[in-house]
């Protein structure tokens, strides 16, 4: 759930609760003042009745006048208390009114204030009721109400719109926030910019995802140096050991056995190297270090690559089926040499004697296939030093093959189908 | 030839010396700035063995001096770095090639013969072996006046072979100068077999001398005097 959305929707029950509770004390409230006025009125006329009956001496006429009526009944002496209640009152139609006439007999009850007192007269002691009708008093009540509500909730749209309007743009420093952290990668060279903002709070959070970018990228440059470092500090003894190698061969005569072990060390010290070398590149890729950018003809690329492989395929009695259409890339030929070597070379090497392989290249994909085991290979093909077990590879071919991809903006991915290893590098995700 | 060995690392230099040696070349060595660039200036040499990284200074300042003197020796660059700029700015600076570490004896050999080739053999681009005729700028072989037809690797090969004659060339060698050191089919070297058997048969059927010789399992020597 949205910021907003959670506010909005906390903020839209507790003021509906809020209306709710002091919609009903503002009515009772109204009702009350309301009430108490009409209770004055019902006084000033039982006083009007006392001072009438205080004068003459006799009940005054029961007459009707607007909304108001007075009735007297005898009652026993003593029996009457005075109160004020709700009750109904009669309300007779008005005589010329020819609309309503028919509708009912003769008039309707509708609500009203009523008062109850007493009065003596003479020696007989009379209960009187006058009631009033409350019917405007309601009204108005109503009327009141409806505007007070109509406003608070006039008020509430108001803001509830408001703060959609000025909390989107509120979280908008927050949003490019969270747009850059997305985009972030330690490896890359771009930086998280300033935030131009007048909140404090999205300004120091914008400062602390700066510095903490910065602190992960120093680490991981400082992670790289060293890896680079190590890498280039082991190439000189390795040099010397090869060169040590070479020199050896030529001091003559030689056992089986003695040949057999010089052969085993040149073998582990060139893939020593390799992997070494691929340490180096693997670093330089994520420097973007090799940045030198041409327009590539896969086409012709590939078919020398072929070529290149001419023997190796012939030696493992591969069938090799290839079908190249045109294809220019903008990227550097050598990391695109090394991308086409590893995955050539790998369908080569994990591919069983008399085995297939397929090379198609087509305007949006590059696809590598080969025949070999009948088992998919894990998804952690991609990591670094994953090596399928007896490989004499590296364990980073793939990992770099990757990298060169994603360097140049394609993706590379693998799949398994129908008994073929299936690498596929995709151009359309990129520039071509 | 005379060739000066501009490398701080003893083993290394110590190998090149012994290899180069052998063969009747005449070998120096420097293994510091100040030393190599007093030899530089003393002396002229065919080709310099030129390490970047030196105690002492830049080893691009040594190539820099040689050429702002006009002078006209070979210069190879060996460094352990395998970048792209430094590799440019070694050729563009007048490097005649450049060999990243770590690499075969025999590799260093026949790229350097290979300038001494160029820097010696101005305008002649006959490199002649006993019966055997190269045509480096045709890439044709002949023995006597009969056309060797070889693929472009089999050419390759007997061009690495000639350069390192009297050496043992080890497999891993050959593998990595046909096909890169990119190439990781150290356990199935018998395409390489198989080339060797084509070369000599095309060039004994043409009348050549049968020169490679298998070595101990570990490599070829090419013989011959």
């Amino acid at each position: 759930m949205r910021l907003l959305a959670k506010y909005n929707r906390v903020n839209l029950v507790t003021t509906i609760i809020m209306i709710l509770i002091t919609g009903a004390i503002y009515y009772q409230a109204i009702s009350w003042i309301l009430t108490n006025q009409k209770d004055k009125d019902l006084a000033i006329e039982e006083q009007e009745v006392f001072d009438y009956v205080r004068s003459n001496h006799q009940l005054p006429q029961t007459f009707e006048s607007n909304d108001q009526q007075i009735t007297f009944a005898e009652a026993a002496p003593g029996s009457v208390k005075r109160e004020f209640v709700n009750t109904m009152y009669f309300k007779k139609w008005d005589q010329d009114d020819v609309h309503e006439k028919h509708r009912h007999k003769n008039g309707e009850y509708e609500s009203g204030r009523g008062l109850i007192t007493s009065v003596t007269v003479g020696n007989k002691y009379y209960k009187i009721l006058i009631v009033e009708s409350k019917v405007e008093t309601e009204d108005l009540i109503r009327l009141i109400f409806t505007i007070t509500i109509g406003v608070i909730l006039l008020l509430l749209l108001v803001l509830l719109v408001t703060n959609r309007l000025i909390l989107n743009r509120l979280w908008q420093p927050f949003y490019k926030i969270m747009k850059e952290l997305r985009l972030f990668s330690v490896a890359d060279t771009r930086d998280i910019p300033k935030l131009k903002t007048s909140i404090d709070e999205f300004k120091e959070l914008n400062q602390v995802v700066v510095e903490m970018a910065s602190r992960a990228k120093h680490d991981y440059k400082d992670l790289k140096t060293f890896a680079e470092n190590a890498s280039h500090e082991l190439l000189t003894p390795i040099a010397v050991i090869n060169s040590k190698l070479d020199t050896l061969i030529q001091t003559e005569n030689f056992s089986d056995r003695q040949s057999k072990l010089l052969n085993d060390l040149y073998s582990a010290v060139s893939r020593l190297n390799r992997l070494n070398q691929s340490l180096l590149l693997l670093v330089k890729i994520e420097n973007r270090l090799l940045h030198e950018q041409k327009r590539i003809n896969l086409h012709e690329l590939v078919e020398e690559m072929i070529i290149q492989f001419e023997e190796i395929f012939q030696a493992k009695d591969l069938k090799l089926t290839y079908r190249l259409g045109d294809k220019e890339i903008y990227a550097s030929s050598y990391l695109v040499e090394i991308l086409l070597n590893n995955l050539i070379s790998n369908a080569i090497r994990h591919n069983h004697n008399g085995g297939e392989v397929i090379i198609n290249l087509t305007d949006q994909h590059l696809l590598i296939q080969n025949t070999g085991d009948q088992l998919p290979l894990p998804n952690e093909i991609f990591t670094r030093f994953h090596k399928s077990s007896g490989s004499e590879g590296s364990g980073l071919g793939l990992t770099i093959s990757r990298q060169i991809c994603e360097n140049f903006g394609f993706s590379l991915n693998y799949y398994f189908k129908e008994g073929y290893h299936t690498f596929i590098v995709d151009f359309k995700e990129g520039h071509s | 030839m005379k060739i000066l060995i501009i490398e701080d690392e003893k083993g290394l230099r110590e190998s090149i010396e012994e290899y180069f040696t052998e063969d009747g070349n005449i070998c120096e060595t420097a293994s510091d700035y100040q030393t190599a660039m007093t030899k530089v200036n003393l002396y002229r040499y065919d080709c310099i063995l030129l390490d970047i990284t030196l105690p002492g200074g830049n080893g691009i300042n040594i190539l820099k001096s040689l050429k702002e003197n006009g002078h006209p020796d070979g210069v190879l660059i060996i460094s352990a770095k395998n970048s792209l700029d430094d590799r440019l700015e070694g050729l563009n600076l007048g490097a005649d090639d450049y060999l990243v570490k770590p690499f075969h004896l025999s590799e260093l050999k026949a790229r350097v013969s290979a300038i001494i080739r160029r820097k010696t053999f101005s305008g002649s681009n006959l490199l002649i072996f006993n019966e055997i005729t190269i045509d480096l700028l045709a890439k044709e072989v002949k023995v006597d006046k009969t056309l060797v037809k070889l693929t472009r690797k089999e050419y390759a090969l007997l061009l690495y072979f000639i350069a390192n004659k009297g050496k043992v060339v080890s497999k891993n060698a050959i593998a990595e100068h046909l096909w890169g050191d990119g190439i990781d089919m150290a356990n199935n070297f018998d395409f390489i077999y198989s080339h060797i058997k084509n070369i000599r048969k095309k060039l004994m059927e043409a009348g050549s001398n049968d020169y490679i010789q298998a070595a101990y399992g570990m490599g070829y020597k090419f013989t011959g005097q």
